[in-house]
């Protein structure tokens, strides 16, 4: 991803953007309201810092009595996403992980401070969300800054299944959103990460973007906090269609475990992160899973995927799978200790290549929608804070079995029944 | 009389004595590549054992989805196989060696053939051994796929495309050892064709499910949004 130029028409004041201490990308389309509330909570920063926007079309859609260079008093400019070098000729919205690796690049070039991806929508947007969201990185601190939203229970659940869980488990750190998508980053860790040249280091290193920044920072000692932002809107959700998911997901995040072996293996216990701001109880509404369909899914995959499981998972797993599988509708409920198996299992395998690693993770798709199923029956009539206590137990779950995970780690050919 | 039958005895006997010293030292040459070979054989199958097994070449196999040969011959691991290969084709090329060293027309021109037929024998085991890795990797795809689509006729389906790949590959091994061509090509035909029907019943059958589930779909849903990124559904 190059950056050449950035366009001179956009800069503050006419003049070429040479330097800028803050980058912010918005990788999510905004009407000229939301654009509002943006820019408006931006100048609410310092002054004396150059900030530089990215957004769809740059100043076109911004309202008519919210110019670029408004008397404000913050140098703000905004630029288009094909200034970063996102390629829009593809989806309406740009690629996450082009965005970071475009805007690291913007940001080494342009020699800023820090940079900020904003890829969700909140509920309910207030002025200063944005800057309370990058205060952290700004000011003298705080290497990385994760999002806390106010979850709902039928929402964002491959991360509340495996994402946050084991990222906990294996870094230490309890970061609500490691994968954010909506990360806050200062020039120590984007430096850390790209180094001179963004492309040849990331390519080399096997550094995914997005979901490399939390374990860098944790394995690092660099420091983190998490800002509470509210209720999250999130695109609906397609069951039928959630291989992809994992693999975009769980191939970086397994690839992660590999290139930071030695640093998770010695972590042994698990602290809180900085919580900054009020926590927002999450929104009322409730999203619908039709249940049953996602048993059948998983009991399709326990009847047909035998063979596949069977080189991944140890014999018990396999028993426990087809017991559940038989059980009705109403008694389906997946055991912690078992998902959390499953889970260091697929882990492991990919490590060890049992398998091609793309069948590897698709396979993992019945066992993760079994998961949901047993899940959205469990907190079906749940509030808040039960779901918060019922992800906290799983999470305990994936540090009590890490054990298993680093012995299977340092002797794959240990006898595992 | 009794003169001219001692005569012709004699020169019969000689005879035989010149013709069998001539083919003697063959014979010994026969004999002593064969007792080398096998000797040889039995030295490199035994290394190739022990190397295979510490490069866990079994479970490899299996990994690697190339276990048709264990199905097929079940008693005996894919190491003990290769290691019998090898020395099946080391005796092999011992006697030929044997055969040659008669330095007769005949034998040289069965050496030259059977030789010259080794580059058929080895191509068509590699077109076997991709097109079994090949099969194996379309049919779990393919398993996959149809599963996390909720086919009901996943296996079917994966079987089938599984024996499209290896009806094919045997064909074409079978053509390049130049065997009944004529009749390959047939029963390459019928067999390709009547897996392709099997195919298209079970995929007729599954497009039912799979018409149900798109007219289920949002209808107000865009289009656009099943190519989004995956990542913004975190």
């Amino acid at each position: 991803m190059e950056v050449d130029s950035i366009p001179k028409t956009t800069a503050t004041k006419g003049e070429e953007l040479e330097h800028a201490d803050l980058v912010i990308a918005i990788l999510t389309e905004l009407c000229p309201e939301e654009i509002a509330v943006v820019i408006g909570g931006l100048r609410g920063l310092s002054s004396s810092i150059r900030i530089v926007v990215a957004l769809k079309d740059g100043t076109a859609l911004l309202p008519q009595n919210n110019s670029a260079n408004g008397e404000g008093g913050s140098n703000l400019a905004i630029i288009p996403w094909t200034a970063l070098g996102l390629d829009m000729s593809g989806p309406p919205l740009p690629s996450i992980s082009a965005g970071y690796q475009s805007i690291f690049a913007a940001s080494l070039k342009l020699e800023a401070q820090a940079c900020c991806v904003i890829a969700s929508n909140l509920e309910n947007e207030t002025p200063h969300w944005v800057s309370r969201f990058i205060q952290p990185v700004l000011e003298p601190g705080f290497d990385l800054v994760a999002p806390h939203f106010a979850r709902n229970k039928l929402e964002g659940l491959l991360n509340s299944a495996i994402v946050s869980p084991l990222c906990r488990s294996l870094y230490g750190s309890r970061i609500q959103n490691p994968m954010g998508p909506d990360l806050a980053i200062s020039r120590r860790l984007f430096q850390h990460i790209v180094g001179a040249d963004p492309n040849a280091r990331l390519k080399n290193r096997r550094i995914h973007p997005l979901a490399s920044l939390a374990p860098i920072a944790v394995c690092g000692n660099l420091k983190v906090c998490q800002v509470h932002l509210g209720a999250r809107r999130y695109p609906p959700a397609d069951w039928m269609n959630v291989s992809s998911l994992l693999v975009e997901v769980l191939g970086p995040l397994f690839l992660d475990m590999e290139t930071n072996a030695a640093c998770w293996q010695r972590v042994r216990r698990t602290v809180p992160v900085a919580d900054l701001g009020e926590p927002v109880p999450p929104s009322a509404t409730v999203g619908a899973i039709d249940v049953d369909r996602l048993l059948n899914s998983f009991q399709l995959g326990v009847r047909d995927l035998q063979e596949i499981w069977g080189m991944v998972l140890p014999p018990a797993s396999l028993f426990e799978l087809r017991k559940l599988a038989r059980l009705r509708s109403e008694q389906f409920q997946m055991p912690d200790d078992l998902w959390v198996r499953l889970v260091y299992d697929f882990a492991l395998a990919h490590h060890l290549r049992t398998i091609n690693r793309d069948h590897l993770l698709r396979s993992m798709t019945p066992l993760y929608l079994g998961w949901v199923a047993s899940h959205a029956r469990e907190v079906a009539n749940a509030d808040a804070g039960s779901v918060e206590k019922r992800l906290g137990r799983l999470a305990i779950a994936f540090e009590t079995g890490k054990s298993y995970l680093v012995s299977q780690w340092r002797w794959p050919d240990r006898f595992n029944p | 009389m009794w003169e001219q039958a001692k005569n012709a005895l004699t020169q019969s006997t000689e005879r035989f004595l010149t013709k069998f010293a001539s083919i003697l030292p063959g014979i010994v040459a026969l004999i002593v590549a064969i007792v080398v070979s096998i000797v040889l054989a039995w030295i490199l199958a035994l290394l190739a054992r022990r190397l295979l097994s510490s490069m866990r070449f079994d479970e490899r196999m299996a990994r690697w989805g190339i276990s048709s040969a264990t199905e097929w011959s079940p008693m005996n691991k894919p190491t003990d196989l290769v290691a019998r290969g090898i020395a099946v084709l080391i005796v092999l090329m011992g006697v030929l060696i044997g055969v040659a060293a008669f330095d007769a027309e005949l034998t040289t021109l069965l050496v030259r053939t059977i030789f010259g037929y080794v580059p058929n024998i080895l191509g068509a085991l590699l077109v076997l051994l991709v097109g079994n890795i090949i099969a194996r990797f379309f049919s779990r795809s393919v398993l996959i796929g149809a599963v996390n689509m909720n086919f009901q006729y996943a296996r079917l389906l994966s079987v089938g495309v599984k024996w499209l790949v290896i009806v094919l590959a045997v064909a074409m091994a079978l053509e390049d050892l130049r065997i009944a061509s004529g009749i390959v090509e047939l029963a390459f035909g019928i067999l390709f064709g009547g897996i392709v029907l099997t195919l298209a019943v079970a995929i007729g059958f599954n497009s039912k499910e799979l018409l149900t589930k798109s007219l289920e779909r949002d209808p107000k849903k865009d289009s656009t949004e099943a190519i989004e990124d995956p990542l913004r559904q975190l």
